[in-house]
């Protein structure tokens, strides 16, 4: 009878363990932001379409601690291994300073820098929720010219680790250009670009996405006129006639 | 067919469980009841779990991304991220009262923001207390900061829209998801051109 109990018991914990289960996998994650990592570019929309997954989620290249890669082996952020795709390169000198941005503050263990399988920096997390900003200065010590580095971060309490890869020039020699397996070079032009990618309108013009608009400027959008209620560089989904917080129809 | 159309109904109890539909007089867009067929429910009143979890999620975090805002307007020291601040601040507000009236219309709770992220297994970025921290740094540091927490901050709500797009039923609500994706992934590329000066 007791016998019977427990089983009874037993049969009812399992379906209570299935519940307790969070729904979907925990949610994350981060990447570096400043240098731009390749799935920072994605998400600036750099590279139009040629990112997969990580145009829409840059923070979740995940995968199983210990990998060299920048995808964390995980097929949804494959073409952000892809050395052929125009990543641009930031030109820096042995000594580094690297932002993250975090969408969620997994416990940390540490952080791991690798450049050709030397690991160039280490920091540790202290088993301890990550501080904002989080802002590391490594030194590149010995290393020049084109570089790719390997950002990880290695979290507490899960078996994986989130990665990103920052393509470097270092102390200058290497150029921007891809490695030399590629064909194309890009050319050396001096022209510096422009700072902002921002247009101004033209007044009383039609609405555009990337464009700054002050308070009290007219646009027409679909045969309406609009006055921008609220400055801002527009963008898409921000239309007028779906952001009636920014534009008032007049 | 009345069997088949039991079957069905029964199949669909047992196999999802979480799709409802507002009691007729209650919705928004209630179709005329007419004497032959059961009336269709308005869009709007059918959804399941899904919508329901990324309605409230959403509410939560909409408001700490409004907080960061103001956060944002007070202490910004460049325009471009006072601008976005101002921004974000007034279409979220908009956003805001839209979920909480659907909440309303499913005679479902607003919820609270804790225990939702520990039924989910999040850690989210923002409370309170990151927001008080944030209103500590000043000048270029403090805008790199807001704009950091603001770009991961809106990340998260592009994975929650995602799963939305995934798992919802409610045709309003995947629309809206959407919509989060969009205008997101625009602040999320605006943000991160400055943070990497690019």
């Amino acid at each position: 009878m007791k016998i019977m109990r427990k089983a009874a018991l037993v049969l009812a914990a399992v379906p209570a363990i299935v519940f307790i289960t969070p729904v979907g996998t925990a949610s994350a994650h981060g990447y570096v932001s400043s240098p731009a990592s390749r799935a920072a570019q994605c998400a600036q929309g750099a590279l139009g379409n040629s990112c997969g997954q990580a145009r829409y989620e840059p923070q979740s290249a995940e995968g199983p601690k210990g990998l060299m890669n920048c995808s964390g082996a995980n097929s949804a952020f494959r073409e952000l291994d892809n050395d052929a795709l125009p990543w641009k390169v930031h030109n820096t000198g042995s000594s580094l300073t690297l932002t993250w941005t975090f969408t969620a503050r997994h416990v940390t263990r540490d952080y791991e820098y690798f450049i050709n399988g030397t690991r160039v920096g280490y920091v540790s997390g202290n088993n301890a929720q990550p501080s904002n900003p989080t802002t590391h200065t490594i030194n590149l010590g010995g290393f020049s010219g084109r570089q790719k580095l390997y950002a990880i971060w290695n979290i507490g309490d899960t078996v994986n680790a989130f990665y990103s890869c920052i393509d470097l020039n270092i102390n200058g020699g290497g150029g921007t250009t891809p490695p030399p397996t590629t064909t194309t070079t890009r050319p050396t032009t001096t022209t510096t670009p422009p700072t902002s990618t921002t247009q101004q309108p033209p007044a009383g013009g039609t609405w555009a996405a990337n464009t700054s608009y002050a308070a009290g400027s007219t646009v027409t959008y679909g045969g309406s006129t609009y006055r921008c209620r609220q400055a801002h560089t527009s963008l898409t989904g921000w239309e007028p006639p779906n952001a009636a917080a920014l534009w008032e129809k007049i | 067919m009345k069997r088949l159309v039991i079957a069905v109904a029964v199949l669909a109890l047992a196999g999802c469980g979480g799709e409802a539909v507002v009691p007729e007089g209650q919705q928004a867009h209630g179709h005329g009841a007419s004497s032959a067929a059961p009336p269709v429910p308005g869009a709007s009143a059918r959804f399941n779990d899904a919508d329901v979890m990324f309605v409230q999620m959403m509410v939560d975090h909409l408001q700490l991304g409004i907080s960061l805002s103001q956060v944002g307007l007070a202490k910004a020291t460049s325009q471009e991220a006072k601008d976005l601040a101002g921004a974000i601040d007034v279409t979220q507000r908009e956003e805001l009262t839209m979920l909480k009236s659907w909440l309303k219309l499913w005679d479902k709770p607003e919820g609270d923001g804790a225990s939702l992220h520990a039924a989910h297994g999040g850690q989210p970025l923002l409370d309170d207390k990151v927001i008080n921290e944030a209103k500590e740094k000043s000048g270029a540091e403090f805008d790199m900061n807001f704009l950091n927490l603001m770009t991961g901050h809106q990340g998260a709500g592009v994975e929650m829209a995602l799963a939305e797009k995934k798992d919802g039923m409610n045709p309003e609500t995947t629309a809206y998801a959407d919509r989060v994706v969009t205008t997101r992934q625009g602040q999320i590329s605006q943000m991160l051109k400055i943070i990497s000066g690019s």
